[in-house]
């Protein structure tokens, strides 16, 4: 009986054991990914932003500038691109849509973001875009890989659809949250006008008629959670201008927009609160359970090899019938 | 040899579950039928 069940034992200890490594490095990377139809918004603010006022050509202070971003995962696309791609693929159509203190549009941006559900590495495919210029993209957008690392990161710019480093600065905790910063600055560059301007009747095509351009730098901030890879809080020291050509009268430049764009506060609190019930999904498969099972294995073999020895040990003598004594004769 | 029988066993286990697992994968679910937002949400 302790033979058998000191083999059942075993056969647990292997079970165990075996399953330790192969949930961390072969189940882990295979199941981990970013679900195809995820749907996520995000609200982002400037305050006492500077804002160009369309009907004066004037730069203005404001008390806010909003930015509403909104990521959603468009699961039939996503299903025509794995096709050719052979691999889980997410296909984000994603809006950053900014609005003044009034209300008003000031400026809309669409992109669509398409990359392996895994590892997040860019995937080109027919769709890919920013403001429907066709773009290929290089390195992340958004958000940050599984298991992120302490280095600098190749990270994409919508703006001058460029890739450039974002680099690790060091680490934080974050609202309880261990994270890591990183930060980039991308430096005046000159971009493309939006294709749907704020005023009406006015187009890309007319304003760069009159000679001016459009200049962007910005500062971008962000700290992400390691484990799940996605940022907890972002910021950017954002600046906007318009150079040259007929339509700034005579002057050389003015600033189209210029503002410290935080997350609001509620939306952080929202996204440290996701992420740490995510974080503890991902740690499930990539630390508790594995060191979990293996020290139950371990635990198992010890005791099958302890009931296997006592399954050995020869058996105790019978004890023998103790004779009474026999009476005292004098 | 029953022990390395047993052993075999707990391997052959472990495996067949974790690449049933990983075949199994997960639903990649449908499109939300949620907007792009233009306007500004009250709140997460």
């Amino acid at each position: 009986m302790r033979r058998k069940a000191s083999l059942v034992l075993l056969a647990l200890a292997v079970f165990f054991t075996a399953l330790s490594p192969l949930l961390r490095w072969y189940a882990f990377p295979r199941l981990a990914k970013i679900p195809a139809n995820q749907y996520q918004d995000m609200v982002l603010e400037a305050k006492d932003a500077t804002l160009l006022d369309y009907g004066t050509m004037k730069a203005k202070k404001v008390p806010k500038v909003t930015i509403v971003q909104t990521l959603k995962g468009n699961v039939q696309a996503a299903d025509k691109v794995e096709k050719t791609y052979g691999k889980d693929v997410v296909v984000w159509d994603s809006l950053s849509y900014v609005q003044g203190p009034d209300g008003k549009m000031v400026s809309k941006l669409p992109e669509r973001y398409i990359f392996d559900a895994h590892s997040q590495e860019p995937v080109h495919a027919t769709g890919e875009m920013v403001d429907d210029d066709p773009v290929k993209r290089e390195g992340i957008e958004f958000k940050w890989p599984f298991l992120t690392e302490k280095r600098d990161y190749v990270y994409f710019d919508a703006q001058t659809r460029t890739s450039a480093p974002i680099h690790y600065k060091g680490t934080q905790n974050f609202r309880g949250l261990k994270v890591y910063y990183f930060e980039e600055t991308v430096p005046w560059t000159k971009v493309t006008f939006p294709k749907v301007m704020p005023v009406k009747g006015i187009t890309p095509e007319s304003v760069a008629k009159t000679g001016t351009t459009r200049w962007y730098t910005t500062v971008r901030k962000f700290w992400v959670e390691p484990v799940t890879g996605a940022p907890v809080h972002g910021e950017e020291i954002h600046k906007e201008e318009l150079r040259g050509g007929t339509l700034l009268g005579g002057r050389d430049k003015v600033t189209a927009f210029s503002g410290h764009v935080k997350m609001r506060e509620d939306y952080i609190e929202h996204t440290v609160a996701l992420v740490k019930s995510n974080r503890t999904l991902v740690l499930l498969l990539t630390s508790y359970l594995p060191w979990g099972f293996l020290a139950l294995g371990i635990l198992l073999l010890a005791l099958s090899l302890y009931l296997e020895a006592r399954s050995r040990r020869p058996a105790d003598p019978e004890p023998s019938e103790s004779s009474a004594p026999e009476p005292v004769t004098a | 040899m029953r022990a390395l029988i047993a052993a075999a066993t707990g391997l052959a286990l472990a495996f067949a579950l974790v690449l049933t697992m990983t075949a199994m994968g997960s639903p990649a679910g449908k499109t939300s039928p949620k907007p792009l937002l233009t306007t500004v949400p009250a709140h997460p």
